[in-house]
C-alpha cells in the first residue's frame, strides 16, 4: 500500500537526522567533566576498581568503537544502566513515562479545548472580546515563563484557596494544576496559529466559490474554512510535541509530577549520566516519531501533498 | 554603466523599504509603547551598573523576607537583600545573556544559511543536515543537555543558548536567499564580475536583514524565558548571582510566607519577553509579507 | 425585451485607510434576457466589483454606497442573508477568473459541482452524482464517470474552468456572471469556454455578464457591450454598432487598436487609469482625450440616449451634463 510505503520512504529519510542526534548525545556524555568510571565507583574506590567499571562500561576502547557500541546498543533497546540505581535505564524510563503520558495527554486535550474555539472566533469576529482574550492569551504564553506560572497557580489554588493539591501524583487531583500549567505552554502558541490559518483560509478565493454556490454560512465555515484551516495547525501541533516535552520538564519538576521530565533533571543532580543520556535519547526519538506520524496525517488530508509524496514513494 | 545604475537604486530602495518599515512600526501604539517600556528596564539595568539602593549580595537574616515597603520598594528576600537591588543587578546577567547568545546565534545561523542557500551543493547538504540534527531536539531539551555538558556559567550559558536558537536562523535565511538569488539583479551582479562573497554580503544579506530583525526581536524575549527557565533548574548561573530564574528558584521554598520573592522577579521576566514579542509583532507587521512567511515565534 | 436585471445609479466604495476608493461610481445598465452581454474595462476600472455585486457577494471593505440592483424587479442588495442564498447559486451563477485559487484543493471536483444540489435541495450531496455526472457532460469533460472522484490538482486549468462553469450552470440559473472567464487560459482553450458559454446561452436562454478587458473577445461573441472606464461606464450598445461607429474617445481608442492590428503601428493610449481614490475632475478620461476640450476638466458628463445608444462625453449628442 502506499502509505507503507511512504511511511518507510520517510523513516528511512529520518536515519541520517538519527544517527546525528546519536552522535551529539555521545559526544555531549563525552565531554563531560571528570571521569565516569571513577563517579559511578565513587571517591574512595581503589583504582582497581575504577579500571574493572571501565572496562565494563567499554571506556578503554578507541572512541569510534565505543560509538558503534553504543549505537548497536540503542537499537536492541539497551539504553544501559543507570549509575544511581543499578538498573537498565529503559526500565526506569518505562516506569516514569504514563505519568508523562497522561499529563501531556491532559495538557494537549485542555490547550486544545480553548485554544482552537478561540482562534477560530477571533478569526471570524476579529473585533470581538473574544478575539483580544485570545491576543492576551497568545502573548502571555510567548512571554510568562512556565515555572513561574507554576509557582502563582500555587500560590493562588494550594496556599490561598487551599483547594488542589500542589505536588506529587497521589490523586486525579494532583494533576489539574501541572496541566493546567503544561497546557498555558501550548495554547498561546495554538490559538495564534489557528487565528492566522483561519484568517487565511477566509480570504481566499475558493471560499468565494462555496458563497456563490449559496451554502450555508455554517457550511461554508465548518467545510471549506475549518478543514482547509486544520492542515498547518495539524504540523504545529507536531512541532509543539518539543514544546510539550521541554515543558514538561519544567513543570514536573515544580510539582514533582514522576514523570521522565523530573526524572531527567534527578538524574542530573545525583550526576546520573547514563539515565540523562538515555531519557534525552528517549525525547529525542519521540519527538523525531512524532514529526513521522504528523507528517504522514498531513500527506493524508491534503490531497495534493498525499498525491506528491505517494507517487515518489 | 546600466548595471551600476540599477544596483545604486536598489540601495537607495531598500533604505526606503527599511524607514518605511519604521514608519508603519511608530504608527503601531502597542509596539512603540513596548519598545519604551523595554528602554526603560534596560535603563534600569544600565543604572544596576553604577548604583543600587542596596548592596545586592549583603545580607541580614534581620531584615530577611520583608513585604514592600518605603524603604525596600520590592520588599527583601530570604536572606535579607534588598529584591530591587537584586532585580537591578541580576537583569545584566539576564538579559545580557539573552542579548549576546542569541546575536551569536542570529550571526553563525545567518551566515551558515547564506552559505548554504547561496552554494547550494554539497555544502548545503551538510549545513542542512546539521540543522535537522538541532531540529530534532526540543529546544528547550537541547539547553539543558548542553548545560549538562557545559556545566553551569555564564559562558556555558551562552554557548548553549546561541546553538539552540542558530538553526532557526539557518532555515530562515536559506529560504530568503533562495527566493533572491533567482531574481534578476543578482545577475546584473553577476555581470558586474564581482566575486560570490561579495555578492552574499553586499546585495543577498540586505534582503535577508528584516526577516532577521524580526526573527532576532522574537528570540530575544524567547532566549529571557530560555535563560530564566535554566537558571531555575539550576543549570544556569551559579548562585549567589541573581539571575532572575534563579531568584524564582530560591524564594520558591518561601512560597506561602513571601509570595513577593517569587513574584516580583518573575514579573520583570515577564515585562521583559512581553515586551520583545510585541515589538516584534509590531516589526512583523510592519515587514512585507513575502519575507513574513519564514518566520517562527514561540 | 425582458429585463433580467436592471442596475440603478450603483455606488460602491472600498473604505481603505489610505482612502476610499470608489470603484463603481454611479452605474446604470440593464441585462436583457438571453442576451450576452460583454462588461469591456482594463484593470482597476471597477469591472470586478461590478461583478461581485451583481452577485451579492460584496464582502468589507467594500460598501454599497447608494443605487439598486433590481434582479427581476427585486433590489438583491436589500435582501437577507437566506433570501440572498437562495438566489446565489440557484437563480445567478457566477463563473470567475483564476480557476486553479476558486475551487478548495481539498475536495474532488465532483462533491464541489454537487454543493451546488445540495446548498438549494438538501439531502446528501452522493444523491446528486448522476446530476453532476450529466453536468460534467454538458460542459464537455471527457470521461464524467472518472472526473467526478478527481482532486482539482489533477486537473487541467481548462477542464478546472469547465468544471466551475458546471456549477454555475448546475441549477439552470436565469444570469450567469463570467468574470474574466478565459484570461487565465491558454488561447485555444479560450476559444472552447467562449464556444461552451455560448451554447449554454442558446440551451438555457441564460443572459450571461461577460466582464473581460479584452475588447476583441467580446465583438466576437456579446450582443452588446458596455465599456467600463474608472468606475463610470463612457459607452453602451450593440456590439456591432460599438464596432463599426465608436462614439467615446476611450472606445474609439481601444476599437482603432484592434482595427488597425495588423496595418499599422496604433497608436496607444497615453497615460494610464487613474487612480480610484483621487479621479480626476469632470470627465474622468480627459487627461487621457486627444478631442479634450477645457470644459471637460468641469462638467462630468452624464450617460445619455443617442440614436439608442448611450455615450458619456461632451462631444457627442448635445450632453453638457447640466451643467453640474
Amino acid at each position: 500500500m502506499t502509505l507503507v510505503r511512504y511511511l518507510v520512504r520517510r523513516v528511512y529519510h529520518s536515519i541520517p537526522t538519527l544517527v546525528g542526534a546519536l552522535l551529539f548525545i555521545f559526544i555531549l556524555v563525552r565531554v563531560l567533566p571528570g571521569d565516569p568510571a571513577r563517579l559511578i565507583a565513587g571517591p574512595e574506590a581503589l583504582e582497581e576498581d575504577v579500571q574493572r567499571i571501565r572496562e565494563q562500561l567499554g571506556l578503554n576502547k578507541p572512541i569510534h568503537t565505543q560509538f558503534i557500541d553504543y549505537v548497536t546498543a540503542v537499537l536492541k533497546g539497551d539504553f544501559g544502566r543507570s549509575i544511581k540505581f543499578g538498573t537498565p535505564v529503559i526500565n526506569e524510563i518505562l516506569f516514569r513515562l504514563p505519568y508523562t503520558i497522561i499529563l501531556a495527554l491532559v495538557a494537549e486535550a485542555i490547550a486544545i479545548a480553548i485554544a482552537l474555539p478561540l482562534g477560530i472566533i477571533s478569526a471570524l469576529r476579529p473585533k470581538s472580546k473574544t478575539s483580544y482574550i485570545a491576543s492576551v492569551i497568545s502573548l502571555i504564553g510567548a512571554s510568562t515563563p512556565v515555572f513561574w506560572i507554576a509557582l502563582i497557580l500555587i500560590y493562588i489554588f494550594s496556599v490561598s484557596l487551599k483547594l488542589l493539591p500542589s505536588s506529587g501524583a497521589d490523586s486525579p487531583r494532583h494533576i489539574i494544576l501541572p496541566a493546567i500549567t503544561l497546557s498555558l505552554v501550548l495554547m498561546g502558541n495554538l490559538t495564534r496559529i489557528t487565528r492566522s490559518s483561519v484568517i487565511e483560509v477566509l480570504s481566499s478565493n475558493h471560499v468565494l466559490t462555496a458563497l456563490a454556490k449559496g451554502l450555508k454560512d455554517r457550511i461554508v465555515i465548518t467545510r471549506h474554512v475549518l478543514k482547509n484551516a486544520l492542515i498547518p495547525i495539524i504540523t504545529i501541533m507536531g512541532l509543539q510535541v518539543g514544546n510539550l516535552l521541554g515543558g514538561a520538564v519544567i513543570t514536573e519538576t515544580v510539582f514533582a509530577w514522576p514523570g521522565i521530565g523530573s526524572l531527567l533533571i534527578d538524574a542530573i543532580f545525583f550526576r546520573d549520566y547514563v539515565l540523562v543520556q538515555g531519557i534525552i535519547l528517549f525525547m529525542v526519538l519521540v519527538f523525531i516519531i512524532v514529526n513521522i506520524v504528523v507528517d504522514v496525517i498531513y500527506a493524508y488530508v491534503d490531497p495534493r501533498i498525499r498525491d506528491v509524496l505517494w507517487r515518489m514513494s | 554603466m546600466e548595471n551600476e545604475l540599477i544596483l545604486k537604486n536598489l540601495s537607495e530602495a531598500r533604505k526606503k523599504q527599511l524607514i518605511a518599515m519604521w514608519e508603519v512600526f511608530k504608527s503601531n501604539r502597542v509596539a512603540y509603547t513596548s519598545l519604551y517600556v523595554l528602554l526603560g528596564l534596560i535603563g534600569l539595568v544600565i543604572v544596576g551598573l553604577f548604583y543600587t539602593p542596596y548592596n545586592p549580595y549583603d545580607f541580614d537574616l534581620s531584615r530577611a523576607r520583608q513585604p514592600p515597603s518605603l524603604k525596600h520598594l520590592l520588599g527583601t528576600d530570604e536572606l535579607g537583600r534588598d529584591i530591587l537591588s537584586r532585580l537591578m543587578v541580576g537583569g545584566r546577567y539576564t538579559i545580557g545573556i539573552s542579548f549576546i547568545s542569541v546575536l551569536l546565534g542570529s550571526i553563525i545561523g545567518s551566515t551558515l544559511g547564506l552559505i548554504s542557500g547561496f552554494f547550494g551543493g554539497r555544502i548545503d547538504t551538510v549545513i542542512q543536515r546539521v540543522v535537522d540534527v538541532a531540529l530534532a531536539f526540543p529546544t528547550v531539551l537541547l539547553a539543558i543537555a548542553l548545560m549538562v555538558s557545559l556545566g553551569p556559567g555564564i559562558l556555558s550559558l551562552i554557548v548553549a543558548i546561541s546553538i539552540s536558537t542558530f538553526p532557526t536562523y539557518t532555515r530562515l535565511v536559506r529560504g530568503v536567499v533562495l527566493q533572491v538569488v533567482n531574481e534578476d539583479y543578482i545577475a546584473a551582479v553577476k555581470l558586474l564580475g564581482k566575486s560570490s562573497w561579495y555578492i552574499m554580503f553586499r546585495h543577498v544579506l540586505p534582503n535577508v536583514l528584516s526577516p532577521i530583525i524580526v526573527q532576532t526581536t522574537y528570540y530575544l524575549g524567547f532566549s529571557i524565558l530560555l535563560a530564566s527557565a535554566l537558571g531555575f533548574l539550576g543549570l544556569g548561573v551559579p548562585p549567589p548571582i541573581p539571575e532572575w530564574g534563579a531568584m524564582i528558584s530560591t524564594g520558591r521554598v518561601y512560597l506561602f510566607s513571601s509570595p513577593h520573592i517569587v513574584v516580583f522577579p518573575g514579573l520583570f521576566i515577564m515585562i521583559t519577553a512581553l515586551s520583545f514579542n510585541l515589538i516584534g509583532d509590531g516589526l512583523r507587521d510592519a515587514l512585507d509579507p513575502k519575507s513574513r512567511m519564514f518566520l517562527r515565534r514561540f | 425585451m425582458e429585463k433580467v436585471l436592471e442596475i440603478l445609479g450603483l455606488r460602491v466604495y472600498y473604505e481603505l485607510p489610505q482612502g476610499t476608493v470608489k470603484a463603481v461610481d454611479g452605474v446604470d445598465l440593464d441585462v436583457f434576457k438571453g442576451e450576452i452581454l460583454g462588461i469591456a474595462g482594463e484593470s482597476g476600472s471597477g469591472k470586478s466589483t461590478l461583478a461581485l455585486t451583481i452577485a451579492g457577494l460584496l464582502r468589507p471593505p467594500a460598501k454599497v454606497i447608494s443605487g439598486k440592483v433590481l434582479f427581476r424587479g427585486i433590489d438583491i442588495l436589500r435582501l437577507s442573508n437566506d433570501e440572498l442564498r437562495s438566489i446565489r447559486g440557484r437563480k445567478i451563477g457566477i463563473i470567475f477568473q483564476d480557476p486553479v485559487t476558486y475551487l478548495n484543493p481539498i475536495y474532488t471536483v465532483g462533491f464541489q459541482v454537487g454543493e451546488v444540489f445540495e446548498a438549494h435541495r438538501g439531502g446528501k450531496i452522493l444523491k446528486y452524482l448522476n446530476e453532476v455526472i450529466n453536468l460534467f457532460k454538458a460542459v464537455k469533460i471527457g470521461d464524467p464517470e472518472r472526473r467526478v472522484y478527481s482532486y482539482p490538482h489533477q486537473l487541467s486549468g481548462g477542464m478546472k474552468q469547465r468544471v466551475l462553469i458546471s456549477m454555475a450552470i448546475a441549477e439552470k440559473p436565469e444570469l450567469i456572471v463570467a468574470d474574466e472567464p478565459t484570461s487565465a487560459l491558454d488561447v485555444t482553450i479560450q476559444a472552447e469556454i467562449v464556444e461552451l458559454l455560448n451554447e449554454i446561452r442558446k440551451e438555457l436562454n441564460t443572459s450571461i455578464v461577460f466582464i473581460t478587458h479584452d475588447l476583441a473577445l467580446l465583438l466576437e461573441i456579446a450582443d452588446r457591450i458596455a465599456v467600463m472606464y474608472a468606475g463610470k461606464l463612457v459607452e453602451v450598445g450593440k456590439t456591432y454598432e460599438i464596432y463599426k461607429d465608436p462614439l467615446h474617445p476611450y472606445t474609439k481608442a481601444l476599437i482603432s487598436v484592434l482595427r488597425y492590428e495588423r496595418k499599422r503601428r496604433p497608436t496607444p493610449i497615453k497615460g494610464s487609469i487613474p487612480s480610484l481614490i483621487n479621479p480626476p475632475p469632470g470627465c474622468r478620461f480627459h487627461p487621457r482625450c486627444p478631442y479634450v476640450l477645457p470644459k471637460c476638466s468641469q462638467v462630468d458628463p452624464k450617460l445619455v440616449n443617442v440614436n439608442g445608444r448611450y455615450v458619456s462625453c461632451l462631444l457627442v449628442g448635445g450632453s453638457d451634463g447640466g451643467g453640474s
